[in-house]
């Protein structure tokens, strides 16, 4: 009996040894290959950048770019296409690399999943970056405003508009990758919609003497001319 | 140059320089009939050959007067009130050119200023004494044109060397060469769409004479409706956009010389009493407990610092040190340049510091005359120049300088 246990335990063994050595050559490839697209990236990237400066690219392109230097001031254009360049040849080089991975280790079905994949890796990807910027600005933009209308609640104005755009975006990113099945917009939904009915209640009963005192301010005082301003600053 | 030789040379009148050319040109619709009532009036004055150009006119042809008609500059609605006017005063620059006048007068279109006097005073130096530019210093309390003796006049002052007290002006005179300069399209147009004319630092830039003028005219405020911010940033925005554009002369150029001014300061009305600091200073405790994200990127260690301790004094001790708010105007001015966080954040940002800086004059100068707060505010341009090696230092080498 035990010669039978040794002997399966050993064939186990070299099964996955056997598998390992068959898989170690394709393994090699794709990194292999991710290693001289990286490289390539690299050197496209540096050749690329040194064009788009010495054309003056981000100035010949300032009335088009204007929005995008708003959103995300330390993203000049220049920059921006050189790590797309960089990232492009990046995805080149994993396709490459899961070709030569499935040519060298005879496991069929890889590459072909993998080039399925891709463009929803590099859609969530591009969602993820427009998320975090545009939710970065947004909540700059509600603080900055708050704070001139002299709201003593701006910061968690800003805060709550942040969470809520990165919520939005994970949600966003998460089904673009067919990640979570229907549990996503599930989830989001209810979160969401928890978040908006707890401020409508918030601002609804928290604000109920604040705007009945408002209106009864205007309907008392109806025609009272504005106070003069003794300070002016134009 | 003395003021009584001014004074002296302002009573001659335009006549004696017939033959020349007189381009009246108002920087707003106005009612044609009222306008050409004041002129004819205006006319009697002068023995030049005067052409009145304002948008809309019907075009005559009279024995010494000749109205022109020239389009306005499509403007978008949001466009702020000085951006038209900046773009009517383009053009009428360009016509003058193209009329060859001897001497453009742009006059806001309320026509407060369309007065004999007034545009001999305008006319006269250009005629007479080679000036090319002559700038009007308006009448105003010293609670008044807070933004512009806080910050556009003495940066202005500090960055091109002319003491002027209203570079943004509504109206203005300039001879032909300055015409060509102020009504030159820009090489990328389209882009410089909104952007504001600076008369006074295209003079300085070129090495133009520059005379300015007591008036005794107040146009009315033009910011009905219009937030403090985005005034704010409309106004300090083009002023770092020019600051940008005109680097290379300014960090040549040291310290600063007196403009001539003539005629005598309108008397003032006294104000003061009553004047409520404590909605400024909220404003800008709120904006130091909320902002320090937006300022931290911005500001050096020891500019935060100072604020924090600025935002732990009592009201009644609240002062603003000229030196915090002149670094902190240079520091928006570096940050606005490298794009450190949007312009528009920037520039909102700016807004509660402001308020500080207004709080803090306020409380200064309430018992004071108005030439002590004349005084004072000199004070503060001289802190403008006085720490201009910082901005020079911190422009140049903005990561190795820091403090």
């Amino acid at each position: 009996m035990w010669q039978q246990v040794e002997q399966s335990l050993h064939d186990s063994m070299w099964r996955v040894f056997s598998k390992v050595a068959q898989l170690l050559p394709g393994i090699l490839a794709f990194l292999v290959a991710l290693l001289i697209f990286l490289l390539i990236a690299w050197g496209a990237a540096v050749i690329v950048r040194r064009v788009l400066v010495a054309v003056d690219f981000d100035n010949r392109t300032k009335s088009t770019t204007n929005a995008l230097t708003e959103l995300a001031p330390q993203q000049t254009p220049t920059l921006l296409v050189t790590r797309v360049v960089f990232w492009a040849f990046v995805a080149i080089g994993i396709m490459v690399g899961v070709s030569a991975f499935e040519a060298a280790s005879a496991e069929y079905g890889i590459s072909a999943y993998v080039f399925a994949y891709l463009p929803h890796v590099i859609g969530a990807a591009v969602l993820l970056f427009f998320g975090t910027v545009i939710g970065r600005f947004l909540s700059r933009s509600v603080l900055i405003t708050a704070v001139n209308l002299n709201l003593q609640y701006a910061r968690l104005l800003a805060t709550g508009v942040r969470w809520l755009i990165y919520v939005l975006t994970a949600a966003m990113v998460l089904d673009h990758l067919s990640i979570g099945g229907d549990i996503v917009p599930l989830a989001f939904g209810i979160l969401f919609g928890g978040i908006v009915l707890a401020l409508a209640l918030a601002v609804g009963l928290g604000s109920r003497d604040l705007v009945s005192r408002s209106l009864e301010r205007e309907a008392v005082r109806p025609g009272e001319p504005p106070v003069e301003e003794k300070i002016h600053h134009f | 140059m003395k003021e009584e030789q001014i004074r002296d040379s302002g009573q001659t009148t335009a006549a004696e320089t017939p033959g020349a050319t007189v381009l009246l040109g108002i920087t707003g619709t106005v009612d044609s009939a009222m306008l050409q009532q004041r002129v004819q009036e205006l006319g009697a004055a002068f023995d030049a050959r005067i052409i009145v150009a304002a948008p809309g006119l019907s075009e005559t042809n009279e024995s010494s007067i000749q109205f022109r008609s020239y389009a306005l500059p499509a403007s978008s609605p949001e466009n702020l009130p000085w951006i038209i006017t900046s773009m009517a005063q383009r053009a009428i620059c360009s016509l003058a050119v193209e009329l060859q006048a001897d001497v453009c007068v742009l006059l806001h279109s309320d026509l407060l200023m369309l007065r004999a006097d007034l545009v001999q005073w305008f006319a006269q130096p250009v005629l007479e004494k080679r000036c090319d530019l002559v700038l009007p210093v308006y009448a105003s309390g010293k609670f008044e044109g807070l933004l512009n003796s806080g910050i556009l006049s003495p940066l202005s002052r500090a960055l091109y060397g002319h003491r002027i007290q209203y570079p943004l002006p509504l109206d203005f005179s300039c001879s032909a060469e300055m015409c060509a300069k102020l009504g030159a399209p820009h090489p990328s147009h389209d882009l410089y769409a909104d952007e504001m004319l600076w008369p006074a630092t295209v003079a300085a830039v070129a090495g133009k004479q520059v005379y300015q003028f007591h008036v005794d005219v107040s146009h009315a405020r033009q910011t009905e409706g219009i937030e403090l911010r985005t005034a704010l940033a409309s106004l300090v925005g083009s002023a770092y956009i020019e600051m940008e554009k005109y680097a290379a002369f300014w960090q040549r150029n040291r310290g600063s010389r007196p403009t001539p001014v003539f005629g005598a300061p309108a008397k003032q009305a006294a104000e003061g009493d009553g004047v409520d600091v404590k909605p400024l200073i909220d404003s800008f405790l709120l904006g130091a407990r909320n902002l320090q994200e937006i300022w931290g990127p911005v500001l050096p260690p020891v500019t935060l610092f100072e604020l924090k301790k600025l935002s732990r004094v009592p009201p009644e001790e609240f002062r603003m040190p000229d030196e915090l708010w002149v670094r902190i105007i240079y520091d928006f001015a570096l940050a606005h340049r490298l794009r450190t966080i949007s312009r528009s954040h920037l520039l909102g940002a700016l807004t509660p510091l402001y308020l500080g800086w207004v709080a803090s004059y306020v409380q200064e100068a309430t018992a004071s005359s108005p030439f002590a707060a004349e005084q004072r505010l000199e004070q503060l341009a001289r802190s403008y120049e006085e720490n201009k090696p910082y901005l020079l230092s911190r422009w140049r080498w903005p990561d190795r300088f820091n403090p």
